[in-house]
């Protein structure tokens, strides 16, 4: 069965190398041909610059200026994504609301490597009782969706911490919150494959030969299978980001995300589907760059994985 | 090996066409009802009629227009609703929730109460101004008339003579005492046992007289008690049987009630329907039937009432308001004791800015309420100055009050007289030892709130107050003390609510010192704070029977919470009705909404 | 096999019970039920006092825990707030099949209430299910079939668009564009709210009409997924040896394509399909709020919010059997569908 799944995936492009290259040229190679990859990472790079330049030209104070008698206005010149319910700019607004968004993208995934990863290197490696507990626990959670937890723990969370200052930025603490619970509940996708890996890499030779020599059980962890299973963990960690992304949304959408003021994408279409007929702009363009975003990550995780291992598993 | 998958898919298909026959045959199917019915019919009858100019009698047959009774087998479709009929009156309201149960002592969800009033009646009821008037007593109790004795410590009351419920039964004091019973046992988990546990007891020397005996005089009895009664003999039997009134059959289906209309069916999910109540001793409703129809969402109410398929909805979502007047509905606003505001956390552990009277004083000042309501509420309320501003009737709210006016200067002025400066040009004032002046403002996660917050947020900035902004579940923000609320562990300096007091009447209970929740006493509600002229106040208005005495101290706690900015408010929060244009002869009151609900018709 | 499915049924007992512990303490550590028992005012003191006693919410939580599971009818709790229990309670617990009354509905058990929306939901994923197998293994053939033609890279754009959209933002979108804009258009028009129009009742059609729009935004996005994948195991499959000696025998292309290509092609679909489910339930909860359709995923936030832990506890207990069970099947499906597989 595990055999025929790894197969599913495969590449089926045809690869055809001339000379003998090193893995990192070779991993470009096969990166470059993947079109859609490259543009990928060329949409990614052009919505970092918006969120990141596009701070320099309007400042944060004039993403959160309300405006009451302004509100709801449709785009215009002057703001050219139109108004909110408060008067406040939409451009402004996805502009520091993407910052947040793709901070909590990130953020989370390195939570989840984190923890996915320590979880499943310890579990692989030592198996035994430790193994079967930590694997009846990964079940445990896995089987329950992650939306639901992500409910539950965003109510036990909430309201703990109030507004934090993080690189010249004032936001709420409720994205704090947000990346802990998104980064804690989607680890065991991760933890699985690292187990799985471990599990097969332990009886190779060379950590045979290293126990052998006396390296300690920590360092054979981390400087000689862990470097092995890279693969698909850079490749989970890509496609989590994307994941992240979608499920911060998810949840601000049904109002338990991040707390306004703070924008971000996600909490932006909150409510929306009110002015669905009487003011689509304010559900059109966040939603939108949502899209775009989460599309350029999937084609640079999609090449990411043809380029690193072909027979990867995802 | 592809048969097996044939199979499968085969299987699933089949399955997915099942799927919804069988939701199909969930409906179910009509039942076959019989019913008496009074027809209007013409008969043609032999009568002796004396011939005109003639002393001659002669025997005619003459057609008549009588009233018969007939037994009639009706089928009655329990799902589908029923086209209006030319001859029935029927009106359809629109409701967002499902109430939980009909019995009054079991919910204190509003879209159920007023539900209540069409089947279940109380002694007396408010009209427009909110002012009481007698129903099944034959006078309102006073102390001009003996109801009130002279200490205030006995309440009588006299019920009319011909009041029944709807099977027939005299209503009698029998009642009132089952009532209170039922409120106060403790096999019933009922909601809210306030304010029967005032009684010390009640009696009911004959069938027509209650005598309520308090304690100690206890103002507001009037506003508070007999918010609906309890038929003895439909439910003591269940009491005696099963030990409890929980799982009454009478709590989800009411068929015996004191009211102008008879409940009919409740299809759980999908509406309740009332008929008029055809022995109502003061006369007959104009509707025929009621239809209450429960819609998923606001969206959805929207929706059936510009389409015409309802007639009344309440509380419309700010966004649908101009669809709504623009498809000819009227959005009438009426005063029900409610205003959102923000309470002040002036306890020890709160910020030393929420602390300090004038800083709360110019806050009050940075608020452009007016914009607020203008802008975010459309216009359809307005600011609020006290919590008694709903009952301007009876005259409550302070002719000395001078309403806060919109005046930022004056407020960084105060501000800057305080001790509050911006020493370090970061656009946040500090005080002489350096604290900023920051102050944490809590509420729920509702739309209209969390825009409330941030616009009040940058109000309070431009006058160099950090206003940080916390939203919450409601479930989480009112939660108790030992659970950790963030309100009642003071955590939180500006808590912002929508309340009212004992509307109708002026009482409030959030004041009182020894309602601070601590560990002796995690189920307090003062999240504010202790002040001894504030508690002494209260403490003595409850028991002033007296009312212009008792008047006159409300008016002196409108004015002393005004000024000291305890309680600031942002806009009156009245009852959002939406009249469709079919209803005429519609009124409403702030307590008893459906108060002449029997001169509603349709058009 | 079997003994296998004893074997997994099993062990799937103490991994429920871990659930339902970790979920348990999670809902019981928030919010509180009685807070918002009040309507719109806040609960006077005395009543909160009286009504967390009543309910059992003054307990310490693992006291809780055991009588959410077996009841309390064999313990006494105190009615009348004098310290002292003298009345016994009358619950059974899960255990005894009795998942409590609701907080938030008083009076309702809880089954009762989940049981009235399950099937609405069911509504909604049966169908969906079917129709995310079909259409991905339609298109993830015609695909694959077409590798690198036109079409191919289209639709492979497609998916990869389809997948990256947040389900809510397909649900406005059709919703704009079906909804909205055809009925400003004058076209007919899908319906965007509740499973039937009160006024004509719950009919067949009527529930399929409203169908539609929420079964177009929780398939799209696995169609767009499967689809892709169903295209390159086919692709695999294709240039597998078994086909190759197909083709060699004569055998029609249509035959070996459909007949031996394909079965093998589509088994991993099963396995991902089956572990799909926890996916389905999950989008039901945003699209029944968009579309305000009476299902379990509304009942769910409705409850979560009020802390309404039987109702709750009782949702989640239930997906996370039916999720426990699915795995069980699809592995089950898998092994009677490839004869290679064998458990012990």
């Amino acid at each position: 069965m595990e055999t025929t799944i790894k197969k599913a995936m495969a590449n089926t492009s045809n690869q055809v190398e001339v000379a003998p290259l090193s893995l990192r040229e070779l991993v470009w190679r096969r990166f470059r041909r993947h079109k859609m990859a490259m543009a990928g990472v060329v949409m990614l790079i052009l919505l970092v610059l918006y969120a990141i330049v596009g701070a320099v030209f309007l400042s944060e104070s004039y993403a959160n200026y309300t405006e009451t008698s302004i509100r709801l206005q449709s785009p215009s010149s002057e703001h050219p994504f139109g108004t909110d319910t408060i008067g406040r700019d939409i451009l402004a607004r996805t502009i520091y609301g993407g910052q947040i968004s793709l901070l909590i993208g990130l953020a989370a995934v390195m939570v989840q490597v984190i923890v996915g990863v320590l979880i499943g290197a310890i579990s692989g490696y030592y198996g035994g009782w430790i193994d079967s507990l930590l694997m009846r626990f990964t079940e445990a959670m896995f089987n329950i969706p992650q939306l639901f937890l992500l409910l539950v723990m965003a109510r036990f969370f909430a309201g703990k911490i109030s507004t934090i200052r993080f690189l010249g930025r004032t936001f709420s603490g409720s994205v704090v919150v947000i990346i802990a619970i998104i980064g804690l509940t989607s680890w065991m996708y991760l933890a699985r494959i690292v187990r799985a890996d471990f599990l097969s890499l332990k009886e190779r030779e060379f950590i045979q030969a290293a126990h052998t020599i006396g390296v300690r059980n920590l360092a054979i962890i981390f400087r000689h299978i862990l470097p092995n299973t890279m693969a698909p963990i850079i490749v989970s960690a890509t496609l989590g980001v994307a994941n992240a992304i979608l499920s911060e949304a998810y949840i601000s959408f049904l109002g338990l995300g991040v707390q306004p003021p703070t924008a971000t994408w996600g909490n932006m279409l909150d409510g929306a589907y009110n002015y669905i007929e009487s003011a689509p702009w304010l559900w059109i363009f966040p939603g939108l760059l949502i899209v775009l975003t989460v599309l350029s990550i999937n084609f640079l995780g999609d090449g990411l994985r043809d380029a690193l291992d072909p027979t990867t598993v995802t | 090996m592809k048969q097996k998958l044939w199979q499968l898919l085969a299987a699933l298909v089949v399955l997915t066409m099942l799927v919804p026959g069988l939701a199909g045959c969930a409906t179910p199917t009509p039942q076959v009802v019989e019913k008496i019915v009074t027809q209007v019919v013409k008969e043609t009858v032999k009568e002796t009629v004396i011939v005109e100019g003639t002393p001659q009698v002669v025997e005619k047959e003459v057609t008549k227009v009588i009233e018969k009774e007939v037994t009639t087998v009706v089928e009655v479709e329990k799902v589908v609703t029923p086209t209006p009929e030319p001859v029935r009156k029927v009106a359809t309201f629109a409701w967002t929730q499902e109430p939980d149960t009909l019995n009054p002592l079991y919910t204190n969800m509003w879209f159920s109460s007023i539900i209540q009033q069409l089947y279940n009646c109380w002694p007396w009821e408010f009209d427009d101004q909110n002012v009481p008037f007698p129903k099944l007593v034959t006078e309102i109790p006073s102390m001009e008339n003996g109801g009130v004795s002279e200490d205030g410590l006995v309440v009588t009351l006299h019920l009319r003579d011909d009041i029944i419920w709807s099977d027939g039964t005299p209503l009698t004091s029998a009642d009132f005492v089952f009532t209170y019973d039922m409120a106060m046992s403790e096999a019933n988990t009922v909601s809210s046992q306030y304010p029967y546990y005032y009684l010390d007891t009640i009696e009911a020397p004959d069938e027509r007289t209650v005598v309520m005996n308090f304690a100690e005089p206890f103002a507001p009895w009037l506003a508070t008690f007999w918010k609906g009664l309890l038929p003895k003999h439909v439910l003591e039997p269940v009491f005696e049987a099963e030990g409890s009134i929980d799982e009454a059959e009478w709590n989800l289906a009411p068929t015996v009630g004191c009211g102008p209309f008879v409940f009919d069916v409740w299809e759980s999910g999908s509406f309740i329907r009332f008929v008029k109540s055809e022995d109502y001793w003061l006369g007959e409703p104009k509707l025929d039937e009621i239809y209450y129809q429960f819609v998923p969402d606001d969206a959805s109410q929207t929706a059936a009432l510009v389409a015409g398929d309802a007639d009344l909805g309440t509380f419309p979502p700010l966004s649908d308001v101009p669809i709504l007047e623009a498809g000819g509905l009227e959005i009438i606003t009426q005063n029900g004791g409610y205003a959102e505001g923000w309470f002040f956390n002036f306890r020890d552990m709160a910020s030393p800015g929420a602390r300090d009277v004038r800083v709360r004083q110019a806050i009050a000042m940075a608020l452009d309420r007016d914009a607020i309501n203008r802008d975010l509420l459309l216009g359809l309320t307005e600011p609020a100055e006290t919590l008694w501003d709903g009952l301007a009737a009876y005259g409550y709210v302070s002719p000395d009050i001078e309403p806060w006016t919109y005046d930022p200067d004056a407020a960084r002025q105060l501000l800057e007289e305080a001790g509050w400066t911006d020493t370090d040009g970061d656009g946040i004032r500090e005080d002489a030892d350096g604290n900023k002046l920051t102050l944490i403002h809590g509420t729920t996660i509702r739309e209209i709130r969390q825009d409330a917050q941030a616009v009040t947020q940058q109000m309070l900035r431009e006058v160099g107050i950090d206003l940080q902004i916390l939203s919450f579940d409601a479930d989480l923000f009112f939660e108790s003390y030992s659970n950790g609320s963030p309100a009642a562990l003071g955590e939180v300096d500006i808590m912002e609510w929508s309340d009212c007091t004992a509307f109708p009447d002026p009482d409030h209970y959030y004041w009182y010192c020894d309602e601070i929740p601590d560990d002796e006493n995690p189920w307090g509600a003062n999240y504010f704070g202790c002040d001894e002229t504030l508690d002494e106040l209260f403490a003595r208005q409850i028991a002033t029977i007296n009312t212009e005495e008792r008047t006159a101290i409300i008016q002196e706690i409108t004015k002393y919470m005004h000024d000291q900015v305890y309680w600031l408010g942002l806009w009156v929060d009245p009852d959002y009705w939406i009249v469709g244009e079919r209803l005429t002869g519609v009124k409403f009151s702030g307590v008893t909404p459906f108060y002449n609900i029997m001169e509603w018709d349709l058009k | 096999m079997t003994r296998y499915i004893i074997r997994r049924l099993l062990q799937a007992i103490p991994l429920l019970f871990f659930i339902s512990v970790i979920l348990f303490m999670l809902m019981r550590s928030t919010g509180d039920p009685v807070a918002t028992m009040g309507g719109r005012r806040t609960v006077r003191s005395e009543d909160r006092a009286r009504l967390s006693r009543l309910l059992g919410l003054d307990k310490p939580l693992y006291v809780q825990y055991v009588y959410w599971l077996i009841g309390n009818d064999w313990a006494k709790i105190d009615t009348d707030g004098d310290g002292v229990p003298e009345t016994p309670g009358d619950r059974r617990g899960v255990l005894r099949g009795e998942f409590g009354k609701s907080l938030v509905s008083r009076g309702r058990e809880a089954w009762d209430i989940i049981w009235e929306r399950l099937p609405n939901t069911l509504l909604l994923m049966i169908p969906a299910e079917v129709i995310i197998i079909l259409f991905s293994l339609a298109i993830g053939v015609y695909s694959a079939l077409r590798q690198y033609t036109f079409t191919d890279h289209l639709i492979t754009a497609g998916s990869f668009v389809g997948y990256s959209m947040p389900i809510f933002f397909i649900a406005l979108v059709s919703m704009y564009v079906f909804a909205v804009n055809f009925k400003r258009w004058g076209l007919p028009y899908l319906p965007t709210i509740g499973m039937f129009d009160p006024q004509v009742g719950k009919t067949p059609s009527e529930v399929a009409r409203h169908m539609v729009l929420p079964i177009f935004s929780m398939t799209l996005i696995s169609i767009a997924g499967y689809s892709r994948f169903v295209r390159s195991t086919m692709l695999e499959t294709i240039s597998e040896d078994y086909i190759r000696t197909a083709r060699a025998k004569g055998l029609q292309e249509r035959v070996v394509l459909f007949v031996h290509a394909l079965k093998n092609a589509s088994l991993p679909l099963v396995t991902i399909v089956g572990l799909d489910i926890p996916l389905l339930l999950g989008g039901a909860i945003v699209t029944e709020s968009i579309f305000a359709w009476p299902g379990m995923g509304r009942l769910f936030l409705d409850h979560v919010s009020r802390a309404d832990t039987p109702v709750v506890m009782g949702i989640l207990m239930l997906i996370s059997v039916a999720v426990v069970l699915s795995q069980l099947v699809t592995d089950i499906v898998y092994a009677w569908l490839d004869p290679r597989i064998r458990y012990e």
